[in-house]
């Protein structure tokens, strides 16, 4: 269970004049969670909309689960099993939950069966909500059906970009218990600024500072890496 | 605990519509029967058919993919004029009918083509230059189309017997198109086709996100939305007897959308329902036609800012539960 599931190799985008990316290499393996951080503006999401196929990049290759995947659509990259949450939650909010679960299936390469889809509701503790609207829910709700509908779908990597973000204190315990448990059905990729979820989940940590890699390896190293705190944690570690 | 019973469940516009279509194929074949004696009515209502059946495809397009295609009646030209074309160099009426159907289907994808750029409104813009295009073109090859003079005098279709298909018949057949149309429209909704337009819809680029082709099926929702513009252009021009390039220009597209956005963009009954209301209406006020447009156009500005759901959808909105208020905190709940 240590081989490359994603292979990253000098990958750049600009934006006209503006660099977002600048020749980022980076390796993860099948299993690890690993976990991105850095300033906002610094390339983060970019990042993930390049790998995600959202974005195309300027050069640079991706290859997920041994297949090059640069150039191909965000729904071939799904159906190959990388799936990945949106900064700004997103659901389609018109429909129930249950809808938004089928709509997940009907494309899924390898969707979960009733009985599968029934567990991981139960686990994520959303069932009860199966026929409201998802746009009606609560943000953390909102947070747990987005996991729900990637989950059926078996993905082998799951990009989080923010999983936390906007969610109360309680609620950030709740969701690092859960994605602590998640990382037993794929491997994550979380981008954070809470620190605590990178600390308490990732195995190793990649810094991005103005679309350059800047630091990478176990979070405790990291974390204590003067670059990294004079750049961007700063004195107090959030 | 409500587990995700079977995958078929899963679909919300999936049940009840065996009774409303059992309903509706019933007023839809009696029509033509009750009205037999009133030649006038009954073809008011063959026309209306015809209407249905374009409300449903502008409405797969429009209600269900969230493309709202002002070149519909175009699409339906390119058909009429197809077949008209066709049974005048000698073709049987009911072998052109598909060819002229698929001609409006291919041109459906190509003149749709905008669509993967662009969204929303400015697709619609975009729709609306092309439909302006397609009307010129019908002008402009008047070898083809005899231009702004138009072609009158088209003759029906003949039965097997080598009877021309006229009254009854005629309606009958326009009422089975109209059926045929809303099954199709019910079966595609049905099917994780419909499902995968709906997401579409909703969010095209989460859609992807999730697996969907997205491209492939806007592709394949123009082809089926351009093949009941076509199947419904082919069966007008004998109807009428006659078309001109005014006959399948921007108003009518207009009119079609109007009525999918009146009775409900998104419903299978709504649009239905808004076809019934609104293509008698041009008969009735055929001798105010100033008047028509105006209460067209207060029409189109009503169910913009009064109901943009339609009849179908403000009825439908009532039965939803409200949402909860936004700044309950969510109860902290375990993962385990």
């Amino acid at each position: 269970m240590n081989d490359i599931l994603l292979d990253v190799k000098a990958v750049s985008k600009r934006f006209g004049g503006v660099a977002a990316l600048k020749g980022i290499d980076l390796v993860q393996h099948r299993g690890e969670t690993l976990g991105m951080i850095g300033p906002n503006g610094s390339g983060k999401t970019t990042f993930v909309n390049v790998i995600s196929g959202h974005t195309k990049p300027n050069s640079g290759t991706v290859s997920f689960d041994g297949r090059s995947v640069s150039g191909t659509n965000p729904f071939q990259i799904a159906k190959a099993g990388l799936t990945r949450t949106y900064q700004a939650v997103r659901v389609f909010g018109e429909l129930t939950v249950r809808e938004n679960v089928a709509t997940a299936l009907v494309d899924a390469r390898d969707a979960a069966s009733q009985e599968a889809v029934a567990e991981i509701a139960d686990w994520l503790r959303i069932t009860h909500r199966f026929d409201k609207p998802a746009g009606s829910l609560t943000l953390m709700e909102q947070r747990q059906v987005e996991l729900l509908m990637r989950l059926v779908q078996k993905p082998k990597l799951m990009m989080l970009d923010e999983p936390v973000g906007g969610l109360s204190s309680a609620e950030v315990r709740t969701m690092i218990g859960v994605l602590s448990e998640l990382k037993g059905r794929c491997t994550i990729f979380v981008i954070e600024h809470t620190m605590k979820v990178i600390r308490e989940l990732a195995d190793k940590v990649v810094v991005l500072m103005a679309g350059e890699k800047l630091a990478e390896g176990p979070p405790a190293q990291i974390l204590a890496d003067q670059r990294v705190i004079d750049k961007y944690l700063g004195t107090a570690d959030a | 605990m409500t587990p995700v019973t079977e995958k078929k469940d899963l679909s919300l516009l999936a049940k009840g519509h065996g009774l409303p279509l059992a309903c509706f194929a019933v007023v839809a074949f009696a029509t033509p029967f009750l009205l037999s004696g009133n030649r006038y009515f009954a073809f008011v209502a063959g026309v209306t058919m015809i209407h249905i059946l374009w409300a449903s495809g502008m409405n797969l397009l429009y209600g269900y993919t969230g493309l709202m295609p002002l070149m519909f009646a175009g699409l339906a030209g390119i058909s009429a004029y197809t077949v008209v074309g066709l049974t005048a160099s000698g073709w049987s009426f009911w072998l052109a009918l598909p060819v002229g159907a698929l001609a409006a289907s291919i041109s459906g994808i190509i003149l749709g083509l905008p669509s993967l750029r662009l969204k929303g409104f400015y697709f619609t813009l975009c729709s609306l230059v092309i439909q302006t295009v397609v009307t010129l073109g019908f002008i402009y090859f008047s070898g083809l189309t005899n231009g702004d003079t138009g072609i009158s005098q088209i003759p029906l279709p003949s039965m097997g017997g080598g009877q021309p298909l006229s009254g009854l018949a005629y309606d009958l057949v326009l009422s089975a198109a109209a059926v045929i149309g809303v099954i199709v429209l019910i079966v595609i909704v049905k099917s994780t086709l419909g499902r995968r337009l709906i997401a579409i819809r909703e969010d095209d680029e989460l859609a992807g996100m999730l697996g969907i082709n997205v491209t492939g099926y806007k592709m394949i929702a123009f082809f089926i939305g351009s093949l009941f513009a076509g199947v419904g252009g082919a069966l007008y021009a004998p109807y009428i007897g006659f078309i001109s390039p005014r006959s399948f220009d921007v108003l009518i597209s207009m009119n079609i959308w109007l009525m999918v956005a009146f009775g409900g963009r998104g419903t299978i009954w709504g649009p239905v329902i808004g076809a019934i209301l609104l293509a008698p209406l041009s008969f009735l006020l055929q001798e105010y036609y100033t008047v028509k447009d105006i209460l067209y156009g207060l029409l189109i500005i009503a169910v913009i800012v009064l109901m943009p759901a339609g009849i179908a959808g403000g009825f439908l909105r009532k039965k939803k539960e409200s949402a909860p208020p936004l700044d309950v905190p969510a109860t902290p709940r375990g993962a385990k």
